[in-house]
């Protein structure tokens, strides 16, 4: 080996590795992964006031310290689209709210940021939510139009540095991510960690909220999640969407309630539940690396058992690898 | 008929409302000064001579970026908002046509939807295909670096439409040109406009009302075509049936500016448009701006 290419082979070692390494390193700043995580999936066939009781059963089984915490629900309530279920149901929610105040909250207040709509109001009225939440006296924030706080991101998947985010969410001791069971066609599947786009503010980044699909929406629910993380899980998956989700699917009921105290571990079970294999997630796939779990071995199932449907839910052609069978 | 002492009841509400700092926020929990509300109650109060529309223009003129454009609240990043253009619609109608309303007319010149660019045509031409439009006709984006949707391009073309009310530069010509196609390319297929796109995956999606309404009063003075009469029928037929004080609102505006009957939805907003019920100043602006529309003019309508 002469001199000239002893150098110049370290020249491309030295550049290889400045440019493979940021790949390399982990993109998290430490691992908020519980040891195990809990799930339960509880059977529902219908909205209707017999979901408080059902939700209540539930819940006890996490054993959560509530007392005295201010609870923020963020239900997903993404666009009015007449005709079809886009939207977590507003009895869900309001059972929900109860269920916290029975366990003893300081406050429960519903918030949300729809990403299509920009009329916070009209969904409000036209879903059912304005009534509902009225009836129960439920605050409602509309977190397109929040005060906005700047935060620097925890994990950098986007590379965007710092996000906007709603005081309201992140003056809350604890929040619950209530998403709707969706199939998505950007995302494979829109469940408890993509929810949380609705604490992105329309006011800041539009409606929708282009910059999280310019800068990845797998990325963005990671950088996200790890900045304004959830405490708990209720996934309406009592009437599910399957297809061209999130707003131009099919209904396909599910019968079931997923409650979990991880996230990931909620959005793996909804996966399973609609046929999916959780791990082509690309954002499961990455979170399960520092925010949570995904295995069944590290998940302890407190009421009822994932069963994959006969039939995967569909997906578009992108997704189809998803589908487990 | 219109309710005088709601309107009254309105500009009051609205003044309670204006920041101490001057402005607006959106909410009445929120001392977080916006640039939406602040805008929108300068063009309710442009006939108010308090001291608090002064405020607000000082605050206007205050907050705007070193590039010309706006930020989205007090304490934004200052590469500029979606909605630089309700400013200078703001100072154009409160006849501040001042440096800062020029530097905010170049800002938007300058501002393009990314699809603009010659190798996202081409992205999404060849191989980002599921979304129906043509990447050639192109807008404004809600934020610098992504795709131009129908909100920002409507208040965008209002916006230059307002400034340059003849003898419009070429530059401003092929952008209000550019604008117009783009609305028409993305229109819904059964009439209006959705967020931006009118079909993905082949499937259709549903038109909103205040997208279709700012949409229809942005394209205000263009020859009428097919795409205009569906969205101007649409939006007729589905406010009548909408109960939410801000769509209703926007929906007058636009049907006003074509000389559709309003009448009936004015007093439908009327009895919604309960000062004490609608915290939100965006929307008491709104609705001010719509029932006022009868009385004082029409602060959006424009011509070609």
């Amino acid at each position: 080996m002469t001199r000239r290419s002893l150098l110049a082979g370290s020249f491309g070692l030295a550049a290889g590795a400045a440019t493979a390494v940021p790949f390399l390193l982990p993109k998290y700043d430490r691992v908020r992964r519980p040891a195990r995580s809990r799930v339960a999936i509880v059977r529902a066939d219908e909205y209707s006031e017999r979901l408080e009781g059902t939700l209540m059963s539930a819940l006890r089984l996490f054993y959560l310290n509530i007392a005295g915490k201010s609870v923020l629900l963020k239900p997903n309530l993404v666009d009015f689209v007449p005709g079809v279920n886009v939207n977590t149901h507003p009895v869900l929610v309001s059972a929900a709210a109860e269920c916290f105040r029975r366990l003893g909250a300081r406050s429960v207040t519903v918030a949300e940021g729809p990403g299509h709509q920009r009329d916070t109001q009209l969904v409000l009225f036209e879903s059912g939510f304005q009534n509902e939440l009225a009836k129960q006296h439920i605050p409602f924030v509309d977190l397109n139009r929040d005060e906005l706080v700047k935060i620097k991101l925890c994990t950098n998947y986007t590379g965007l540095g710092h996000l906007f985010l709603p005081r309201t969410v992140l003056s809350h001791d604890f929040i619950v991510s209530m998403p709707k069971v969706k199939t998505h066609h950007w995302s494979g599947v829109t469940l408890s960690m993509k929810n949380m786009f609705g604490a992105v503010p329309g006011t800041k980044y539009g409606w929708p909220k282009n910059i999280l699909h310019w800068s990845g929406i797998q990325q963005s629910i990671l950088d996200i999640c790890a900045t304004a993380p959830i405490h708990f899980v209720i996934a309406d998956g009592i009437v599910a969407m399957e297809g061209n989700g999130p707003l131009a699917g099919t209904s396909r009921p599910l019968h079931s309630i997923v409650l979990s105290d991880d996230p990931v571990a909620a959005d793996a079970t909804c996966a399973r539940l609609m046929g999916f294999k959780p791990e082509g997630i690309p954002y499961i796939y990455e979170a399960v690396k520092f925010l949570g779990n995904a295995s069944t071995k590290l998940i302890d199932q407190l009421a009822g058992q994932v069963t994959a449907p006969d039939i995967p839910f569909k997906v578009v052609p992108e997704f189809e690898y998803l589908r487990a069978s | 008929m219109i309710d005088m002492a709601l309107r009254t009841e309105l500009k009051s509400a609205l003044i309670k409302q204006e920041l101490s700092g001057g402005g607006w926020s959106y909410g009445s929990t929120v001392g977080q000064a916006a640039l939406e509300p602040t805008c929108l109650s300068l063009l309710a109060l442009r006939w108010d001579s308090g001291p608090g529309r002064s405020r607000g223009l000082e605050l206007l003129l205050g907050m705007q970026n070193p590039n010309g454009s706006w930020p989205a609240f007090s304490g934004d990043d200052s590469d500029g908002s979606g909605l630089t253009a309700l400013a200078v619609i703001a100072l154009v109608n409160s006849g501040e046509m001042v440096l800062q309303t020029e530097r905010g007319l170049e800002w938007l010149l300058s501002s393009k939807g990314r699809e603009s660019h010659w190798l996202w045509r081409w992205k999404f031409r060849t191989t980002d295909t599921h979304v129906r439009f043509d990447p050639n006709k192109f807008g404004w984006p809600w934020q610098t670096g992504t795709c131009s949707w129908v909100i920002p391009t409507a208040l965008s073309m209002i916006a230059l439409k307002q400034a340059f009310v003849c003898c419009k530069p070429d530059r401003v010509s092929f952008r209000i040109r550019c604008g117009k196609e783009m609305l028409l390319d993305r229109a819904c297929p059964g009439g209006g406009w959705n967020a931006g796109n009118g079909v993905v995956y082949g499937v259709p999606l549903s038109p909103h009302l205040d997208a279709t309404a700012i949409a229809l009063l942005a394209l205000g003075g263009e020859r009428r075509n097919d795409a205009i009469a569906s969205a101007l029928d649409w939006l007729e037929r589905t406010a009548e049936t909408r109960s939410a004080p801000w769509s209703l609102a926007w929906s007058i505006l636009a049907l006003d500016a074509y000389g559709r009957p309003v009448e009936a939805l004015v007093d439908r907003l009327c009895a919604l448009g309960d000062p004490g019920l609608l915290a939100d100043s965006t929307t008491l602006a709104a609705v001010s701006l719509a029932i006022d529309c009868l009385v004082q003019g029409n602060v959006f309508k424009v011509i070609a």
